[in-house]
């Protein structure tokens, strides 16, 4: 077990490694570049500047070497000014040159600087993580249980009015992506013009002009029922229909095994059978799904978050991208990487628990 | 603030003269405001000598109550060197801290924020700038004349990467070593300075009032106002997040020289999406908007918002670079402007809101705009000169940005040259990346923003050479003229010359311009003193809230 941890580790490093230097690469194509100058330097720069700026502000050298001072292998750049003043890498103006370190870079837990928010990677990325680890709390809260419960419902007599029906609403909440979804819901739910909002305040039904609010923003400050249902809603509807799917079928399984059959035959209750023989079986199939469903939580926050402007990861991510800041944007795939590889380890380990007859390693 | 203390000239013979124009008919009210207080005449003065009720900007502003606070959409991007910044909206936060010698007003007149008055000779050579009393920074220091220098030393520091002020301070500014001319900046006494220019310049008053001209402490120029937060200004920054938000609190430690009235100014960043911006006024996320735009207008309206509007000399050119084939040849150009109706762009581009513009970039808000005969609008003869060029097979390629207003208007422009028989393909480039080659798109559209004078538009655009002349433009004449018009004082001496400038810019096809906007801005009720201003200036000291 401990030798497989460690070998998961191990590609977890890798993969972050290949996938940094495939964002970094990326990011410093020359078009790249000169979209950074012309952000943080002015819109409306020449090409000299362009130049001058980028060779100032250490864009300068070989990608490779560039790569590894972010990596923190090689010494990170310094420059002297016409006027004797050193700028560098590590240089600023908390850390002077004479006491700055040769080397700042990922190894020495220096995750670099934001050129957008204009200030360090780690200041920003922590608070950021936070706020979308509230929304995926909260989306997981909703989106599993409603998820099994409506699996095992629809699973437990395959073919019945009630797995028929249930089933249609599963495969409709998949089949809608959260930029179709987000949008209804504000639509109907967060407009004081259309949907159902004016008509309840019409009613008399509800205090303010609307029923929910279509932006989340205030739940960066305090979370509410009024403005966190629907980011939350708009998520768990996704990967609702998905896991119900998958609990629906191992549930139909399970109910057709010799020993459920058996269990019938013996006059165990019909409550009974689902509860205390079929349901931990069931399970084994959707622990998987569910793991899987983080990575795709990470895309779903990026359209939510953008949508209701909430400032959490997804969002940070969408800025830091359409803004070229290449740090911001190493530092959110690392997360990126971290998130999946662990979500799969616990996966993993997971079903060793649940199911005695699958051994690791 | 009380404005009505400032000591501006009571008089100035050229604005006399205007006055008599103003009399007589020849100049608009705007024109005479514009051109007067921008030789030092104080506005009050200025309407007195047209007989008109001193209902300037300053009585226009109402006071509104102490306290408060007040929360503001409006993008949040990262400050930097005032001298460098390339969006209004970084200098509608330092604005709490950071303040002008001048402002300019939603009327078109010119008021003194730390300049208590000013005053030009007559020719338009020399300046004199008088400073207010009183004012103090907040880290303890005066306010004085070496102040005021030692900003317009950094503004004429052309060396600098990104500085906007170099081009405005024009003649100041040594040509061969791209920084101040010697004595072109006097100090004559700690509250007076004089700027003398080599040869007549009327653009210093408008250029000093621009955005990135925000006044530093003599000994921080150069900084980030973020990083040290010394200013003149009653705010100080407490909180500052990129793209989320920044929050403006009255400095308790500072002793203001006018009057600040809100306790608390919150900048809220929605993104660049207006339907995001919507949902959020409907969540109660803000009560003012920066600016709305197209179809929201009538949105915000519909939700009981209060709507205030100003018409500008903002505009949108869609050009071709002359640089590039086919477009230097003038008939192809010629049959671009042939086959476009400005009038359709207008009510497809930006639903109506605006006027019609005249392909020479010149507003008839503008002092010196002179009236031409009216454009004529001809598919068939375009077409007919089209394949007289010899580039009918060409396929012209449209450029615009991935955004509402600019985006539709270059989709008009599109759609009326395929009517009139032009191939024509759209390319749409997201707001990201459009910027990298604004000036050297074959056929692109871009935004301008609204300028104080027609002159400058043309200084900063069309004369050849450049930064900002995306349209490859390069004659000699229209330069000459251009310099001409430059050391004009008198309005219709300059309007002469205007009205050729305007007509070699219309002849040559240098550009599609084919309306001004409007600008729109919402708010609700019980927010004071929040009207749309034509550069998109928020000043948050006279910003206030009822009770």
């Amino acid at each position: 077990m401990g030798l497989f941890i460690l070998r998961r580790f191990g590609v977890m490093v890798l993969t972050a490694i290949c996938l940094t230097f495939v964002v970094f690469f990326l990011t410093n194509l020359y078009p790249n570049l000169e979209k950074l100058a012309k952000t943080q330097g002015n819109a409306r720069m020449t090409d000299a500047e362009v130049a001058s700026w980028l060779d100032r502000n250490g864009y300068g050298g070989p990608l490779i070497l560039r790569y590894g001072e972010w990596l923190g292998v090689v010494p990170g750049w310094t420059r002297e000014g016409p006027e004797g003043e050193i700028t560098g890498r590590c240089i600023d103006s908390d850390t002077p040159a004479d006491i700055a370190p040769t080397f700042c870079g990922l190894l020495q837990g220096d995750l670099g600087y934001s050129t957008v928010s204009d200030d360090e990677v780690s200041n920003i990325i922590g608070g950021r993580l936070a706020l979308t680890g509230k929304l995926m709390f909260w989306a997981f809260a909703v989106m599993v249980p409603a998820a099994l419960i409506i699996g095992v419902l629809a699973g437990m007599r395959e073919g019945s009015r009630m797995d028929r029906s249930l089933s249609t609403v599963s495969i409709a909440s998949t089949a809608t992506p959260e930029y179709v979804s987000g949008v209804i819901f504000i639509v109907l739910l967060a407009s004081s013009t259309t949907g159902l909002s004016p008509w309840l305040s019409e009613m008399g039904w509800i205090e303010g002009r609307t029923l929910f609010l279509g932006s989340a923003r205030s739940a960066m400050e305090g979370i509410t029922f009024w403005n966190f249902t629907l980011p939350v809603m708009t998520i768990a509807l996704y990967g609702m229909g998905y896991i119900a799917r998958m609990t629906r079928a191992s549930m139909a399984e399970v109910m057709t095994a010799q020993y459920i059959r058996t269990a019938r035959l013996k006059g165990v209750s019909f409550r009974n059978i689902v509860l205390k023989h079929a349901l931990r079986n069931a399970l084994i199939a959707p622990f998987t799904v569910i793991m899987l469903q983080f990575p795709w939580l990470l895309t779903g926050v990026v359209i939510v978050e953008t949508l209701f402007n909430y400032n959490g990861f997804g969002w940070t991510l969408v800025q830091a991208a359409s803004n070229n800041d290449i740090e911001l944007l190493l530092a959110c795939s690392i997360v990126a990487v971290f998130v999946v590889l662990v979500t799969q380890l616990i996966s993993d380990i997971g079903y060793v628990f649940l199911n005695p007859r699958i051994r690791i390693s | 603030m009380t404005k009505t203390q400032t000591q501006g000239l009571a008089s100035h013979p050229v604005a006399e003269m205007y006055a008599r124009e103003y009399k007589d008919g020849k100049l608009s009210r705007r024109e005479f405001l514009v051109r007067s207080t921008a030789l030092g005449v104080t506005a009050a003065a200025a309407y007195s000598m047209i007989g008109a009720t001193p209902a300037a900007a300053e009585t226009m502003r109402a006071t509104p109550p102490m306290g408060g606070s007040l929360r503001i959409q409006m993008e949040v991007r990262a400050l930097k060197d005032p001298r460098t910044y390339d969006w209004s909206q970084m200098a509608n936060v330092s604005r709490g801290i950071l303040e002008y010698l001048i402002e300019y007003n939603a009327d078109g007149s010119f008021s003194g924020v730390l300049l208590d008055s000013w005053e030009a000779n007559e020719d338009a050579t020399q300046y004199t700038l008088r400073l207010r009393e009183g004012v103090k920074w907040n880290n303890g220091d005066d306010f004085t004349a070496e102040d005021v220098a030692a900003n317009f030393i950094g503004w004429c520091d052309s060396t600098v990467e990104g500085n906007s002020m170099a081009a405005r301070m024009g003649g100041l500014v040594d040509p061969d070593t791209g920084v101040a001319r010697d004595g072109a900046i006097e100090v004559v006494d700690p509250l007076t300075v004089r700027i003398n220019y080599p040869a007549p310049d009327i653009t210093l008053v408008p250029g000093i009032a621009d955005y990135p001209s925000a006044v530093q402490h003599r000994d921080l120029i150069g900084t980030n106002p973020l990083d040290h937060g010394v200013g003149t200004g009653a705010y100080r920054i407490t909180d500052y997040e990129v793209g989320v938000q920044a929050r403006l609190e009255k400095n308790p430690d500072h002793d203001y020289w006018g009057e600040a009235y809100l306790d608390e100014v919150i900048f809220v960043d929605l993104g660049q999406d207006p339907a995001a911006w919507f949902a959020a006024a409907e969540a109660d996320e803000f009560d003012m908007t920066y600016e709305t735009v197209g179809e929201f207008v009538d949105l915000f309206a519909a939700i009981g918002w209060t709507q205030s509007e100003v018409t500008t000399a903002a505009t949108v050119v869609i050009r071709p670079n002359q640089n590039t084939a086919p477009y230097d040849n003038p008939m192809v150009r010629k049959a671009i402007q042939l086959a476009v109706d400005p009038q359709v762009c207008l009510d497809l581009g930006i639903n109506g809101q605006g006027t019609l513009g005249e392909h020479h970039h010149v507003c008839p808000i503008h002092p010196e705009y002179a009236e031409l005969p009216p454009l004529t609008v001809d598919p068939d003869a375009a077409n007919a000169m089209l394949q007289e060029s010899g580039h009918a097979d060409h396929v012209f390629e449209i450029v615009s940005i991935d955004d509402d207003y600019r985006r539709n208007t270059t989709d008009a422009v599109a759609a009326q040259l395929r009517d009139a028989g032009f191939n024509v393909e759209r390319t749409v480039i997201p707001g990201s990346t459009f910027w990298n080659d604004w000036t050297t798109y074959p056929f692109s559209s871009t935004n301008w923003n609204h300028r104080e004078l027609g002159v400058i538009i043309h200084n900063l655009a069309y004369r050849s050479g450049v930064a900002w002349n995306e349209f490859g433009y390069s004659n000699p004449e229209f330069d000459a003229l251009l310099d001409q018009a430059n050391g004009i004082l008198d309005a219709e001496a300059r309007s002469e010359v205007m009205a050729q400038l305007e007509s070699i810019l219309q002849e040559d096809a240098v550009t599609l311009q084919p309306y001004w906007r409007s600008l729109f801005r919402h708010h609700k009720a019980e927010v004071i003193n929040a009207d749309m201003h034509p550069k998109f200036e928020i000043n948050v000291h006279y910003l206030g809230v009822e009770a």
